[in-house]
């Protein structure tokens, strides 16, 4: 071991930098290295520097780490973990070393951007540099023809019936405020459903299991399982690679509690199972045959917790055989017997039996793991004794039965009662920063409202009509089209102005060659994005409006421990580049109640008659009563913030404020946060918070509040305050392999890179360590089509192909049969190969399953 | 402490998790890399690593190499700084967004 210097007359600055640097990592380990705090206590006068440093959530993962920002001249020059933060402890992964780079890319936008020909938009033409007036000028125009056909349309139609055009696709890393906004603007201001976030691609699927399964969404625990357990199941989760530092807290607490154990279930060898203790290769979709099994040995057992059963659980099964969320004239949807999802009640004794046939036997021959290592899963989950947290992301959520399989996750912590305790329960991890936050929480789902209402429910649209000082019958009852519908309803010329705000999803949404990309290049539709970088789905847009990221604004996300984290601007953004919150507020201006509301609804409210929709929606007394401040950190620091620079007052407190009457005037309880201020000054709270008190465990006595004394657990989303139990079978995956396309395709993502590239693809490092997508199989299937590593092949399925380097080595392991490619890449765009099949329950794709083959490129 | 000799310093301090039987191989193969220095070693598997680097082999390159070392199972950074931050290298982002997307262009109106 090396020692550090003790010679502080004659330190350097470089020599105690790189002690600060042992001294925080021995802090982690958990060790004292001698010496180290004399020796940094003696030379503090080195460390003066001009870096101001201040906390900031991270822009990518849904983990939620916070990192301190350093900015110097206006510019962010460095990040740290943030040694504060309960999330990660001071630790960063990789992509949060770089995030001082993201916002730097050579190619960042810096105007609007408007296809022309001499000097006129033309779809067809060239993108050309315009003023921000010009490019709302001609949206207001193309937005305002379409909800004048809008209206006409719906003539003496109830809300329940109503139609538009208008559509927007938002995004789980818009903050809180813009999401908000979004959502106001188009429901209320626009009067359209249409609206739905990225987040539909990652995490619909947990979401309608939450809201079937216990009536609110979102997990019971939190990360503080992640050292309370002694046993972790990964269930189609690579957290090695997609949640770093969440396994990093995992490893340690496998390598440090005696008895802990970690089991690892995916269709292909990846990182963690370098951890694993029982690591199990299954055949994709027999994920949903293996917990029925699980379920089903309990019973034999008799290891489920009757007494938990008795107080706490109803049992229900679910229509079957419901297709697979394709087109309504697809084969397959033609050959479906059952719909929908509406639940029955069932006995115990019909579940039990509804589980019977997932044998031992069956579950390892559909599934192809060993006897004995499903046998020890099955033994782990029954042991009265062990407390299990079991983890998943898109395995289970990008899935055509997602919303069963996360269900029978449940069932198996139901059942033993192993859920709403530190250590025990099951853990639905996300994909992106304010998945949950803003995506989830504040209703930007095409069939949601703020605070887990729906519109489809009259009351619900009540309420937010008299939140918001709407006139009845403003907020259209039936749920819009969501993400994957839009896509397809643009090809269709159903939705014919649209707006893509901080998503990439003409690389992200599956089958691009039938379905995006004849919609967005569609003569009767005019799209437009809003994005730092020239991604291709700007490229593919009318319009291109340049977007102020990260900490170029004010913001708040909300993690997947329901932790809502706040952040003060840091530097301004470059050019003319605005922050989506702006967008949305500024072009609000351009539209009179007149352009958007029929005669006879605004006759209910004559107050508004001549106003605009900013008036109506943002200067409405409640949002703007919050006036112009100076923002200041405790330490005297004072910061930017645009967009109350813009608009004269603090329209990130005034949205956020009216955004909290969903979670206090509303019948639901247990979503409350604290109020605005609180945020700024924290590493963020776990709601609910009652009288400024955290929610680590919801439903628990002695944890959450709205859990009386003597109760125990109550499921209180629920009326009954009872969790359901429901029985679902193993249905097969849309598409499978056959003797053409013979292999699985399962897609993806990797630790260097977040999501499409956009961000991480610009740091030259991130870049070089993984710069093109490739094919990653096993050597056999290789040799079988004589290929070998670093070769290119050709990706071929039904709907497209792309080519890619063959990887047989490294840090993914195919079995033979299946390969994995992962989807960063814009330059092999993967999504031309997948397939548009959803959930038909929660309408998020399956990139996990369809059929491709594979051929050497000559 | 080792010398660094380009103008430019950046150290990182790296928290890595290993499997104890792997331990005293991985810290070899770990110091034989050029401005890596292990300074404790845990008996529960965790090792207190920084990183020191020039130009040419940034920190970032060789953190996300411990991952290929056999033995590694996590590893995070704690503490960074770049006296160099400022620099900030450009990348040719002119083909991140490849001709892809105008194939799938040709392709629809064909």
């Amino acid at each position: 071991m090396s020692q550090p210097v003790n010679n502080t007359s004659k330190m350097s600055r470089r020599d105690f930098v790189k002690t600060n640097a042992i001294a925080a990592t021995a802090t982690a380990a958990g060790i004292t290295i001698p010496g180290i705090k004399e020796t940094l206590a003696a030379s503090q006068n080195v460390s003066a520097d001009k870096i101001r440093w201040d906390k900031a959530p991270c822009r990518f993962c849904g983990t939620g780490c916070s990192v301190l920002v350093g900015t110097q001249n206006g510019k962010i020059v460095a990040t740290q973990g943030d040694p504060d933060a309960p999330v990660n402890k001071g630790l960063n992964c990789i992509k949060g070393y770089f995030l001082s780079k993201i916002m730097y890319g050579k190619d960042r936008l810096t105007k609007p951007l408007l296809r022309k020909t001499n000097g006129k938009y033309d779809k067809e033409g060239e993108f050309t540099e315009v003023s921000w007036d010009e490019a709302f000028d001609l949206m207001a125009v193309k937005w305002k023809e379409a909800m004048k056909n809008d209206m006409a349309a719906n003539v003496g139609k109830p809300a329940d019936k109503l139609t538009s055009t208008v559509g927007m696709f938002g995004s789980g890393q818009w903050t809180i405020f813009e999401g908000y906004a979004a959502s106001k603007l188009m429901k209320a201001g626009f009067r359209s459903n249409h609206i739905d976030p990225n987040a539909r691609h990652c995490m619909a699927s947990a979401v309608g299991a939450f809201m079937r399964g216990f009536g609110s969404d979102e997990p019971m625990g939190c990360y503080d399982d992640l050292e309370h357990a002694d046993a972790f199941v990964l269930w189609g989760s690579n957290m090695a690679e997609m949640h770093p530092i969440l396994w990093t807290r995992i490893t340690d607490t496998r390598l440090t509690k005696p008895g802990c154990e970690v089991h690892v279930l995916s269709t292909f060898e990846h990182r963690c199972f370098d951890l694993g203790d029982n690591n199990m290769v299954f055949t994709p979709q027999t994920d949903m045959a293996i917990l029925n099994y699980i379920a089903n040995y309990i019973i034999q057992n008799k290891a489920y917790d009757q007494n938990f059963i008795d107080k706490h659980i109803n049992f229900k099964k679910t229509p079957t055989d419901i297709g697979y969320g394709l087109r309504p004239e697809h084969e397959l949807e033609k050959k479906k017997t059952g719909t929908g999802g509406k639940l029955s009640t069932i006995s115990f004794e019909e579940y039990a039996k509804s589980v019977e046939e997932y044998t031992l036997d069956y579950a390892h021959e559909i599934s192809g793991v060993p006897k004995a290592n499903l046998l020890r899963l099955a033994k782990l989950y029954a042991d009265p004794t062990k407390k299990i947290t079991s983890l998943w992301t898109m395995g289970f959520n990008q899935h055509t039965r997602g919303v069963w399989v996360n269900g029978l996750m449940y069932n198996v912590h139901l059942l033993t009662g192993k859920i709403s305790q530190p250590g025990n329960g099951p853990f639905s991890l996300t994909g992106q920063p304010s998945a949950c936050g803003t995506a989830r929480e504040v209703g930007t789902f095409s069939h949601r409202l703020p605070a887990d209402y729906v519109v489809k429910k009259k009351e619900h649209r009540d309420l937010a009509e008299k939140i918001w000082e709407l006139p009845e019958g403003t907020i259209p009852g039936k749920p819009g089209y969501h993400a994957v519908l839009q896509n397809r309803m643009l090809k269709d010329s159903k939705l014919n102005v649209y707006w893509v705000m901080c998503n990439n999803n003409v690389q992200a949404a599956a089958n691009l060659n039938e379905e995006t990309m004849p919609g967005y290049r569609n003569p009767d539709n005019f799209i437009v994005t809003s994005d730092p970088y020239p991604t291709v789905t700007a490229m593919a847009s009318d319009l291109i409006l340049p977007t102020a990221m990260w900490t170029e604004k004010e913001g708040a996300y909300g993690n997947a421990e329901r932790r809502t984290q706040f952040w003060r601007q840091q530097v301004n953004a470059p050019g003319e580049s605005r922050s989506d919150l702006w967008q949305l507020m500024e072009f609000s201006k351009r539209f009179k109640v007149e352009d958007v509301w029929p005669a006879d609804l605004i006759a209910k409210s004559p107050q508004y008659k001549g106003k605009t929709l900013f008036n109506v929606l943002f200067e409405n007394g409640f949002v703007n009563q919050f006036k112009q401040q100076t923002v200041t950190d405790d330490r005297g620091n004072e910061y930017a913030n645009d967009e109350m620079e813009a608009f004269g007052f603090y329209p990130q407190k005034g949205l956020f404020e009216e955004y909290r009457r969903f979670q206090q005037e509303g019948p639901k309880k247990g979503h409350e946060q604290a109020p605005f201020d609180v945020y700024h000054k924290v590493r963020g709270l776990r709601w609910p918070v009652i009288n400024g008190k955290e929610t680590l465990w919801r439903y628990a006595e002695g944890y959450d509040p709205y859990v009386k004394k003597g109760e125990g657990i109550r499921f209180y989303g629920n009326k009954d305050g009872r969790a359901n139990i429901i029985t679902a079978p193993y249905e097969p995956a849309a598409e499978s392999p056959d003797k053409e396309y013979d292999l699985w395709l399962s897609t993806g993502r990797v630790l260097e890179h977040w999501h499409s590239g956009t961000m991480t693809r610009r740091v030259p490092e991130l870049y070089r360590a993984f710069p093109d997508a490739v094919v990653f199989m096993h050597p056999d299937d290789a040799k079988k089509r004589g290929l070998r590593r670093g070769m290119t092949a050709k990706i071929i399925s039904r709907r497209g192909e792309v080519e890619c380097m063959v990887e047989t080595r490294g840090r993914n392991r195919p079995p033979v049969g299946l390969v994995f490619v992962p989807w960063f890449d814009a330059g092999r765009l993967i999504n031309k190969v997948t397939l548009d099949a959803t959930d038909p329950l929660s309408k998020e794709t399956d990139y996990k399953k369809c059929a491709i083959k594979i051929e050497k490129v000559v | 402490m080792s010398e660094c000799k380009v103008d430019e310093y950046n150290v990182c301090g790296v928290l890595v998790h290993a499997h104890n039987n792997q331990i005293d191989q991985l810290k070899k193969l770990l110091e034989q890399q050029d401005g890596v220095e292990v300074h404790a070693v845990t008996d529960n598997g965790r090792l207190v690593v920084t990183v020191e680097h020039d130009r040419r082999k940034t920190v970032g390159d060789r953190i996300m190499g411990f991952y290929e070392l056999p033995g590694v199972l996590s590893a995070a950074m704690i503490y960074q700084y770049s006296d160099n931050d400022l620099d900030v290298e450009e990348l040719e982002t002119k083909n991140i967004n490849s001709s892809e997307l105008e194939t799938s262009k040709e392709r629809m109106s064909a």
